[in-house]
């Protein structure tokens, strides 16, 4: 990864925009599982503009790679006045491209961020594969545990 | 790939260490994917040169192993930070003074505010989940991170005995 691209990521995860939940927001994406700690989250709020439905806002909440975080940064404010239909259109590297070009083992975070705003604007569940346990997965505690200390 | 994690049990740790892959569901793999085909669609990697990280994977993790008294060497002289990834429930129950429960808000925190070359060392109960969160930083650009060699169990047993030992039930 260029050191451009890196220090803008850094940038962009550091003062992340629209970061937080929207109460009253029109619509909710969810991509991943807030409980094995990999989860991004979009709200949007449109508005209307001359007869046209236009996105007036859209937020976010990540948990998973900073890639993603600062993806979902650029994008919501990216996104900010375009149709559904515009937005929509937007592939998860045109999402990403303030932040520069990603190379090829970062595009999942930005395809993490077109799959929430799917997910809100169109109702489209992203395709969930049969995946082999992820480091996440092995992280994360288990539920509830019984301790029995020694004596 | 499930067959390679088989063979090589380290091998997911080390796939995300040095490519980014596997460590969350938008980075993660199929079972039934060949590692040719993980290669292909991360952007052409040779599979020759992954499956070279891949036996090294065992090396790896040594490295990032350290022991109750180094631990305790560095605690004493204030260069680390512990992580203790255990439960809530076993972290209120016994934990290392100083040491903080890695939740996802502080997961977050570390992974955008700490200077990369940050000296940290993971806790665990027995040393068995470490190296997992130790890759799982690693592969975020972590320099500096180390595992607690037999987890928060062997300190109580070799550091501080104070600490009660337990079991899960």
């Amino acid at each position: 990864m260029s050191d451009d691209l890196e220090a803008r990521i850094q940038a962009a995860v550091q003062d992340p925009q629209n970061l937080g939940e929207m109460s009253g927001a029109d619509a909710v994406g969810t991509v991943g599982s807030e409980n094995c700690g990999d989860m991004l989250r979009m709200w949007v709020k449109f508005k209307d503009d001359d007869g046209r439905k236009i996105i007036d806002k859209a937020t976010f909440q990540a948990f998973g790679c900073q890639t993603a975080i600062a993806v979902a940064s650029v994008a919501t404010e990216l996104i900010r006045g375009k149709t559904p239909a515009e937005a929509l259109a937007l592939s998860g590297e045109e999402l990403a491209s303030p932040l520069g070009s990603l190379p090829p083992m970062k595009i999942h975070c930005a395809q993490l961020v077109e799959g929430a705003l799917r997910n809100a604007l169109a109702g489209d569940e992203p395709p969930r594969a049969a995946l082999a346990p992820t480091l996440l997965d092995q992280i994360a505690p288990a539920k509830k545990v019984k301790i029995k200390l020694q004596p | 790939m499930a067959a390679l994690l088989e063979a090589y049990p380290g091998a997911q740790r080390a796939l995300f260490r040095n490519y980014h892959i596997g460590g969350c569901s938008s980075c993660g793999f199929r079972p039934d994917e060949t590692l040719a085909d993980v290669c292909h669609r991360n952007g052409g990697l040779d599979p020759e040169d992954v499956m070279q990280d891949v036996r090294l994977a065992w090396e790896q993790d040594e490295r990032m192993m350290i022991t109750p008294r180094e631990a305790k060497d560095l605690v004493e002289s204030d260069r680390v930070e512990l992580l203790d990834i255990r439960t809530r429930e076993e972290y209120e129950a016994v934990r290392i003074e100083g040491a903080r429960l890695l939740d996802q808000a502080l997961m977050q925190e570390m992974l955008a505010t700490r200077p990369k070359d940050s000296l940290l060392v993971i806790v665990d109960h027995q040393g068995s989940r470490s190296l997992d969160a130790a890759a799982y930083f690693a592969g975020h650009g972590f320099t500096n991170i180390k595992c607690l060699r037999g987890g928060i169990d062997a300190w109580s047993a070799e550091v501080d005995s104070t600490l009660p030992r337990y079991t899960l039930e």
